[in-house]
């Protein structure tokens, strides 16, 4: 056996053959988010040999994610590693034809289009529903087909948006439901993570190798502990007057004002402050600063962590950062501007 | 008589996996008003699928049908 049969027993299955095989290695996807659906879509893709795969993620890698984080390892966990680069690391090991760029960011209206433009597919793989209005959003003005998948206890889901066929998330449920349940507030099994990733990464390869044809159309959620499955024909969920995929689309979620934005992350006992503009920091000088201004703190080369009072905060080398310990924004924008000035 | 599916965290809320309506026919607001009055339900956000085809509030359920509820969730 040599490299070049590396992808026989999937040319071999006849709906792929050689000429699929050729069309999945000259598509670009993106993968938003790095944490269970995203590592897990992002080893099938790679191990399927996709051209190129961008993948951003905001956050790093913790002990918690490691029960159903595929990829990633206790060293990762350790170091604090920003996903983005620990998911490239492991997945070039893998498969080192593909090309992959991974960023460390956190996806918003102003960004997602730019970073977007030229793929042929986007995979949903975030904890919240804001960036995956804004996704849908830029599908639909991009016309680039997503999967939406989520998972939270042993309860999963995904649908297919492809603008122009299907409906899209904002016909489906019209609002950003309020409240949604997520990981670290109801828990999650891994079996699910797999089960919600085989539904998207089967869609996936169809939509790369251009069988639309086979692709699902329904909308699919499943328990896998109570055992409970529907697949549900979502033809009559398509509203002509949707602002995002209507005749008159305004793309409401792409609006947005600048400034610096902060938000609660959903369960998890943490805000994020994001400057107006990304700034690029100088790890090592300000490591040195705040252990002069008598802050305890560690650095990797790509973020400090740094313990203020009760709270602890961790601040990216773009000016994010991620203040745990409250969910009180105005006290977190207090913390940030303390210590970044 | 109606069958009611209900997936993950309603389950908890109503106390059971599935529910049994007495009824012969019904719409889905009317369904969703039954649902927020008996069992304090919150169905603003609940997805609803009659025989696994989704619904809409003017659409009839009728007697022998299988409705799901199926409520957003954004872990991933």
């Amino acid at each position: 056996m040599t490299v070049k049969d590396r992808y026989s027993r999937q040319t071999m299955f006849s709906a792929i053959g050689d000429k699929g095989q050729r069309n999945i290695q000259k598509k670009k996807v993106l993968i938003i988010g790095a944490g269970a659906l995203g590592t897990a879509n992002a080893e099938l893709l790679t191990r399927a040999g996709v051209g190129h795969l961008t993948i951003v993620d905001r956050d790093y890698v913790e002990w918690s994610n490691l029960q159903r984080q595929q990829l990633y390892l206790e060293r990762d966990a350790h170091d604090q590693i920003p996903k983005a680069i620990a998911i490239k690391k492991h997945l070039t090991a893998i498969n080192h034809d593909v090309s992959i760029v991974a960023c460390i960011k956190d996806v918003n209206a102003s960004n997602l289009e730019v970073m977007a433009e030229g793929h042929d597919l986007m995979i949903d793989a975030t904890d919240n529903f804001e960036t995956r209005w804004i996704i849908n959003d830029v599908s639909q003005k991009l016309s680039i087909p997503w999967i939406y998948g989520a998972c939270v206890g042993s309860f999963g889901m995904s649908f297919t948006v492809i603008p122009g066929k299907t409906p899209c998330m904002n016909c489906l449920w019209k609002a950003i439901p309020f409240q949604s349940m997520t990981c670290e507030t109801g828990g999650i099994i891994a079996p699910v993570v797999q089960m919600v990733t085989a539904h998207q990464s089967a869609e996936a390869m169809k939509i790369l190798v251009e069988d639309w044809a086979a692709l699902r159309k329904t909308f699919v959620t499943f328990d896998l502990w109570n055992n409970q499955f529907q697949s549900i024909d979502m033809t009559k969920a398509k509203r002509e007057d949707c602002l995002s995929c209507g005749k008159e689309r305004t793309y409401p979620f792409l609006d947005y004002t600048s400034g610096m934005k902060t938000m609660v992350l959903c369960g998890r006992d943490t805000v994020q402050v994001r400057p107006p503009k990304p700034v690029d920091l100088n790890i090592n000088h300000l490591l040195s600063q705040l252990k002069k201004a008598g802050y305890k703190a560690q650095a990797n080369p790509y973020l400090v962590h740094i313990h203020y009072e009760k709270e602890r905060m961790v601040l990216f080398k773009d000016g994010r950062a991620l203040i745990h310990g409250t969910n009180d924004m105005a006290y977190a924008k207090r913390v940030y501007q303390k210590i970044l000035g | 008589m109606i069958q009611v599916l209900l997936f993950a965290h309603l389950r908890e809320q109503v106390g059971c996996e599935n529910l049994t309506i007495h009824k012969k026919q019904m719409t889905v607001k009317e369904f969703k008003e039954l649902m927020e009055k008996q069992y304090k339900l919150s169905t603003q956000e609940v997805m609803i699928a009659i025989n696994e085809e989704y619904a809409t509030d003017s659409d009839v359920i009728a007697e022998g049908d299988t409705v799901a509820l199926i409520p957003p969730v954004s872990g991933g």
